[in-house]
């Protein structure tokens, strides 16, 4: 099986994507691309429906024998499904189902959150510097016309304030949702460690600093984030940050759902 | 008595998953019925089951454990696949099997919420709006979840914007594009094999060629019609659909062969 891994820095999707891989001990080759410069989009990788359509938004792809995949809670579970062992996955079905739901919750109202409070705070300055032209060439190649829309927005600076409390909201429910986990003394999310935990941190990481209200006087969270931080595989691949504080880095997401 | 109850609608998108899954497992269960426009799913003796009100919702008999309560429909079918013998709804392949999620992702979250947008604005909205006013806001005031509240509110009294609805106009037309594509490389939606992503895309597009003639018809995307004729020549599904009570799932037979 030979594995190469587009990544971003070390944090969102990339972060669940780069500790799944050392988590599972796959041989990968690492490539980095720059996800705040629309760089999964151009010639340095190969692309298909799948990943150009991927409703992750900017996220990282893996190429496994030519197949370039997307979705980082996908790429895990392929990462753990291909191991003998299943590390970071229950293989007991009602397990199974409640890390899948869990991660679906994240992935629907969490990632779509951070990602839009993430690139408000971090983003849309470094986007407005572009030229037109120059914005237009890197806009270019991306075939997801929704994706392509956020993209504009950040530039141009359109923050909807109702997307921005809904944001607030989601993160703050979503911090609630893991204090209630970790209240019986639980290291982990689910028990086990587990895929939960990996996507819970990538998106809530960077939340501490532009959120802080939603984190205080959450106790059990702060000592969570410390457990996730201190893991070799989290450890190594936030070593991979080319930047003093990756959890800064975040390129356009998923959508916030259009039913409201 | 079945140790799986299942807590559903109509079969037709989220309630219609579970329900062919079952079915393609042989799974006996017992069908709990909730009529969606009626509101039942609001009801305090289902919040006691699901508190968030959606449906549909699986309980499971565990000897040691009690019921235990499932959610979420594309997990509960991973879960009705792993959990009870019968033919498997999943590939071997691990590349195939993130397939069948990717695919179930992208209809769950992109592709049929722009098809529901317009199927809410037909059927459902002027369905329920017969109903007295005063109840209707009652009924509403009751779902749990607020963003379902904010959706009911919309679908309820039409008040999707025309940007919205032009937004999933273009998404059901790209879509149905890339099933059509997909259809073409291969047997089944995802891979080889008939998979979850196959009941899952089913769901939401078994009506196809009757809610979008111009785009979905034996000229224009010959894959998705012979797909979707195939999946409900499938003994399970035709037993799914027969569980139908109302005219919108009935549609369902224009897929018979003359």
């Amino acid at each position: 099986m030979a594995l190469v891994l587009y990544h971003g820095a070390p944090n969102g999707p990339s972060l669940t994507a780069l500790a799944a891989l050392f988590e599972t001990g796959h041989d990968a080759e690492l490539r980095p691309i720059d996800l705040t410069m629309a760089e999964r989009h151009s010639d340095k990788l190969p692309h298909n429906t799948e990943t150009e359509m991927s409703i992750e938004g900017e996220g990282p792809v893996l190429v496994a024998d030519g197949e370039p995949m997307a979705d980082s809670v996908f790429l895990a579970c392929y990462l753990n499904d291909t191991t003998q062992t299943s590390p970071i996955a229950p293989t007991d079905a009602f397990a199974r189902w409640e890390m899948m739901t869990w991660c679906r919750q994240i992935i629907e109202r969490v990632a779509p959150a951070a990602a839009y409070l993430g690139v408000k705070a971090h983003l849309g300055g470094k986007l407005s510097s572009f030229s037109d032209a120059a914005f237009e060439k890197l806009m270019a190649p991306i075939k997801s016309e929704d994706l392509k829309a956020r993209w504009n927005d950040i530039r141009e600076g359109v923050f909807d304030d109702e997307k921005i409390s809904d944001s607030k909201a989601k993160i703050k429910a979503a911090v609630e949702m893991v204090e209630a986990k970790l209240g019986d003394g639980r290291d982990w999310l689910l028990g086990e460690f587990s895929i939960a935990d990996l996507e819970t941190y990538a998106w809530l990481a960077g939340m501490r600093d532009i959120e802080l209200a939603a984190f205080e006087g959450a106790t059990g969270i702060n000592g969570w984030l410390g457990r996730m931080k201190a893991r070799p595989s989290v450890a190594r691949a936030l070593s991979l940050a080319t930047t003093p504080a990756p959890q800064e880095v975040w390129a356009p997401g998923p959508e916030i759902n259009r039913w409201g | 008595m079945s140790d799986v109850t299942l807590y559903h609608w109509e079969p037709n998108a989220n309630s219609g998953k579970p329900m062919l899954a079952l079915m393609e497992k042989g799974v006996e269960f017992e069908s709990h019925y909730l009529d969606l426009l009626n509101f039942d799913q609001h009801q305090p003796d289902y919040l006691a089951i699901n508190p968030q009100g959606t449906i549909p919702a699986m309980t499971h008999r565990n000897p040691k454990l009690g019921d235990r309560v499932l959610t979420e429909s594309t997990a509960i079918m991973e879960y009705v696949n792993a959990a009870f013998p019968g033919p498997q709804l999943m590939p071997d392949d691990p590349k195939d099997q993130w397939r069948v999620r990717w695919w179930m992702k992208f209809i769950d979250q992109w592709l049929a919420p722009s098809f529901s947008m317009i199927g809410w604005s037909v059927f459902i909205g002027p369905a329920v709006r017969k109903k007295d006013p005063r109840e209707l806001e009652a009924a509403i005031d009751r779902i749990p979840l607020p963003e379902r509240r904010v959706a009911w509110r919309k679908a309820i009294y039409g008040a999707f914007g025309e940007e919205e609805m032009k937004e999933s106009q273009r998404r059901v037309a790209v879509g149905i594009r890339m099933l059509e594509d997909a259809l073409s490389q291969r047997e089944w939606l995802a891979c080889n094999e008939y998979s979850l992503a196959d009941i899952n895309g089913f769901n939401s597009t078994y009506a196809l060629p009757l809610s979008q003639p111009d785009l979905a018809n034996d000229e224009k995307t010959p894959h998705i019609l012979e797909w979707l004729r195939k999946v409900y020549e499938r003994p399970a599904a035709k037993k799914t659909w027969a569980m139908g009570k109302t005219d919108m799932v009935k549609r369902v037979k224009l897929l018979e062969r003359s």
